[in-house]
């Protein structure tokens, strides 16, 4: 499954609590990912297993690192190995279920997460696919291919025309290039989601300026976790010990 | 500047034209993509160079024990150990420092995955064992030492490009036989080899590790992940020494990644990492599996 090519700092990395990159790191990635998706503290998380990972997360720390990654907590962060304590500390109420049978398609380290907190919902399947690298392939029933190696606005809006025009000109006004840009329906339904990656981080800001156009019904900006000097500064704790 | 390549011929020259070399060539890219200077890439490899000698030093430092009992402080039995049949410094180093590291990740401690955490030991292994054998003025911020450091993960780049690094989806050959074949890379790096010999000694010490099946004892990443570890350091000594001696791979690097892609995807699931094949269904490691539930 060649990805979008790595660079140096991709596969000589992450600095992560072991045992596992693909098992641990690459599934605490996929929950960080997640909770900044839902935008809200987790207050009630589901995280099922499929393919490998359903067979072996009990030894890998998987559990662990999908809670760590809802909290907040990156690969490198030691609290990594007691965040089950920690989850019961912030009020985290969470079950694992490991599903034996994958459906046809799934990666063979899958992990699901379904999120609550309040009112809001999330559903979001992500892969591990190697070395702590992920890919987030759905998202509330849109199919996605989000890497996370990048900042990325999620930009839910009405099926019309113009919306895709109206993002790209308000952040070509701010001089912010778009590395990769996508659009996914479901199946049914008048609903579609954006995908917009960006590079740098200068677009931090820009989630509300998004959400004021006309046909979007939401944004969530999702930051980047990718390795080193890929990425931006904050929220990441990556290379803070340097 | 074309940063994109698809296979080693492709990588090797784009770095001879941007006359930049390899390494040099991919700090760049990594700089260019985003958007920093290329010193902010040294001082992250830097930082990496230097978290990967701290588990080295963890690991040699104490025996390592895990929870599962399964890895308990080999590193520092054979670090001590005055009775090896080879009595090169470099070799012995290499194998202990290989070791050390990957009971530090298996101990659930702080380690750089490279390419993967079960198989993060080895190039760290043979690139500091060389340093500390024979060229005791590197260290982290010596430019040559985080060229070699690059070298190695040029392999890994090229190899994500065309097959994998994940064992669920290719078997160990994707992960600990990738590090050997990064390792050698990168060792031929430090021996002062051109770029197109480090991939050509990648692309020996590759062959010699596909088709390595992934069936980790008890779903844990230690029997066989952490002793491999070692065994892959002396696969990697032996391909920079083939290619230091002039000697090419009869199938070229390029070609050798799609030979594994091929065997990874023939590999059955109940060797990539499912621990329901091999060494974890051996009765053995199914007794450990019991004991461990």
């Amino acid at each position: 499954m060649p990805d979008r090519s790595l660079g140096l700092l991709d596969v000589f990395g992450p600095v992560m609590i072991g045992p596992s990159s693909s098992h641990t790191a690459g599934v605490a990635r996929i929950a960080f990912a997640a909770r900044s998706v839902l935008a809200a503290r987790v207050e009630r998380a589901r995280i099922s297993f499929y393919g490998s990972l359903a067979r072996t997360w009990r030894g890998h720390g998987s559990d662990k690192a999908a809670i760590a990654g809802l909290l907040g907590i990156l690969p490198e962060d030691e609290r990594l190995s007691f965040s089950p304590e920690l989850a019961s500390r912030e009020g985290l109420v969470y079950e694992i279920l490991p599903v034996l049978e994958s459906p046809p398609g799934y990666h063979p380290n899958t992990v699901v997460l379904e999120l609550a907190a309040g009112e809001r919902r999330l559903y979001l399947r992500g892969a591990s696919v190697g070395g702590g690298k992920i890919l987030i392939q759905s998202i509330d029933g849109f199919q996605t291919a989000l890497d996370g190696s990048l900042d990325a606005f999620l930009v839910l809006h009405r099926d019309e025309v113009g919306v895709i025009a109206l993002v790209a000109s308000l952040l070509a006004r701010e001089r912010v290039n778009i590395a990769q840009l996508s659009s996914h329906r479901r199946d049914k339904g008048e609903e579609a989601l954006l995908v917009v990656e960006v590079d740098g981080s200068a677009a931090r800001g820009m989630a509300e300026a998004i959400r004021g156009l006309k046909g979007v019904l939401d944004v969530v900006l999702v930051p980047s976790i990718a390795s080193g000097a890929r990425a931006g500064p904050a929220p990441r704790g990556e290379g803070a010990g340097r | 500047m074309n940063w994109r390549f698809q296979s080693a011929a492709e990588l090797l020259a784009r770095a001879s034209e941007s006359g930049l070399g390899m390494a040099g060539f991919l700090v760049a890219r990594d700089a260019a993509y985003a958007g920093c200077p290329e010193e902010e890439v040294r001082g992250e490899l830097a930082h990496r160079i230097l978290t990967s000698r701290r588990a080295l030093d963890k690991g040699l430092s104490e025996p390592q024990a895990s929870l599962s009992g399964l890895t308990a402080g080999a590193a520092v039995k054979l670090a001590s150990s005055a009775l090896g049949p080879v009595r090169d410094d470099f070799f012995s180093k290499a194998l202990a420092y290989a070791l050390a590291v990957n009971e530090v990740n298996a101990c659930g401690g702080k380690i750089v995955a490279f390419p993967t955490a079960g198989s993060c030991g080895i190039v760290p292994g043979v690139l500091w064992a060389w340093r500390d054998s024979r060229a005791p003025e590197l260290g982290p911020e010596s430019r040559a030492f985080q060229d070699a450091f690059a070298a190695a993960s040029a392999v890994g780049i090229l190899i994500a490009a065309r097959a994998t690094l994940a064992g669920a989806a290719g078997g160990c050959q994707a992960e600990c036989g990738a590090a050997a074949a990064m390792a050698a890379a990168g060792l031929g790096s430090l021996m002062g080899l051109p770029d197109g010999a480090c991939v050509d000694a990648a692309a020996l010490s590759l062959k010699n590790c596909l088709g390595l099946a992934c069936d980790p004892v008890a779903g844990l990443v230690e029997v066989p992940c952490v002793k491999r570890n070692a065994f892959m350091a002396a696969n990697a000594i032996t391909a920079a020494s083939l290619a230091a001696a002039g000697i090419r791979s009869a199938i070229p690097f390029d070609e050798v990644v799609g030979a594994m892609r091929e065997i990874g995807d023939a590999l059955p699931a109940s060797l990539k990492e499912s621990s329901e094949g091999g060494l974890a269904a051996t009765p053995t490691g199914r007794s450990y599996w019991e004991k461990l539930r």
